[in-house]
């Protein structure tokens, strides 16, 4: 599959959501941790080598599983294989908890359910839909049903 | 760079929401090779949240392609003839060249820019955040608003109630002078000795008022200013009754005004 991979790399640069020198162990059996800058940009997780400008790797955050590790890591595994885990270390339990909810609530399908809670919500106390001053209520994102995927 | 693309491939396959599906030609962007004619080639496209996947059919098996929509611009653009109903997305990140897309007609094209231009992460983020602070300020509007329509009832009551209370209230002043010590006394123990005064007070007024089928659990009392004045009413007379018994208490003082 061939993607945009400058444009990535310009995403990569931008202001992150967070940020963080973490370990990092990749899936793979036998696979050593390995000290990188860890970057939460939109719904991507690039990771640096330490003294480099150019990521190493991304990874889409749809889709995906975080979990705690003990003692304080956390990983993340992707659905169609569960058990491959990008594992991650932290320094301390806070900046754990920390990476995980930002991390959770980091995807498109996050937002997009959010969204269809609230629009709902609002209908609900003012009887009126929110998106339509928008001129977007009719898109097939921002629809009920799209809660149920 | 590495990109996890066998979860990014299952993710645009899975059955999750697509925000746009339909054909589209294309020339110049990443996995489409120029076609003979310079015709472009014509793709199945699905947009998933800021991903924008191409398939070589609608039943495609693998994405040839995807174009992370982030830092872009999309505008109607000028295709190579023949074609028409063309757009570009443009990259601010420099160095990318725009990738050309047409439609099959005007309504695909303009549904295809719309679609495109919101749909990067940022963009949801902003549209989120708004309805998160609208729902706020619906919550908080619609307290205020019931609060309000108490003051609305009590604007209402308030004419009627000087007629309540007035007849109340001079009632209240009888009661309280025949419920004085002095005056229970003087009735010879009407009351049980052992009941308390402060009780007997206590119930006056609030026992007159009842009398007429009012009552702070009413329904009538729904009204906070009534419920208000209710028991307002009853702190009035417990502190006569205690002014009384004090100054009861210092008859020989002089110049002592009256509550």
């Amino acid at each position: 599959m061939r993607y945009n991979e400058k444009e990535l790399q310009a995403l990569s640069r931008q202001p992150a959501e967070l940020a963080a020198e973490l370990g990092m162990r990749g899936p793979k059996k036998g696979s050593v941790v390995k000290r990188r800058l860890v970057k939460l940009v939109v719904n991507f997780l690039f990771y640096f080598r330490t003294d480099e400008a150019e990521p190493v790797g991304a990874l889409l955050l749809e889709h995906c599983k975080v979990a705690q590790e003990e003692p304080s890591g956390f990983s993340i595994s992707f659905v169609e294989d569960p058990e491959r885990k990008y594992r991650f270390e932290c320094h301390s339990e806070e900046q754990c908890q920390e990476w995980i909810g930002a991390l959770r609530r980091a995807s498109y399908e996050f937002m997009r359910r959010s969204l269809i809670f609230y629009r709902n919500e609002i209908q609900k106390v003012t009887g009126k839909d929110p998106l339509e001053q928008f001129g977007i209520s009719e898109e097939a994102r921002f629809q009920l049903s799209g809660l149920q995927a | 760079m590495k990109l996890n693309e066998r979860s990014v491939a299952h993710y645009a396959l899975s059955d999750s929401p697509a925000d746009h599906v339909g054909f589209l030609r294309t020339w110049g962007g990443p996995g489409t090779p120029p076609t003979p004619s310079g015709t472009g080639r014509r793709c199945w496209f699905v947009l998933k949240g800021n991903l924008l996947f191409s398939f070589e059919s609608r039943e495609g098996r693998a994405p040839l392609s995807l174009v992370v929509l982030e830092g872009c611009t999309v505008e109607l653009a000028e295709a190579p003839v023949p074609e028409e109903f063309a757009f570009a997305i443009r990259f601010d990140a420099p160095g990318v060249r725009p990738h050309l897309l047409a439609a099959d007609g005007p309504a695909a094209q303009e549904a295809w820019v719309k679609a495109l231009s919101r749909a990067s992460f940022g963009y949801m983020r902003l549209v989120v955040r708004e309805l998160e602070s609208q729902l706020r300020d619906a919550r908080q509007s619609l307290a205020l608003h019931r609060r309000s329509s108490w003051k609305a009832v009590t604007s209402r009551c308030k004419p009627q109630a000087p007629d309540r209370w007035s007849p109340g209230l001079e009632n209240g002043h009888t009661l309280s002078r025949d419920c004085s010590p002095t005056g229970l006394v003087e009735e010879g123990g009407s009351r049980p000795a052992g009941r308390g005064l402060a009780e007997w007070e206590l119930q006056g007024p609030a026992n007159l008022l009842l009398g007429r089928g009012q009552s702070p659990v009413s329904p009538e009392t729904s009204c906070f200013s009534t419920l208000h004045d209710w028991y307002g009413q009853e702190i009035m007379e417990l502190r006569r009754a205690w002014l009384q018994r004090a100054q009861g208490s210092r008859p020989e003082r002089e110049g002592q005004d009256r509550p």
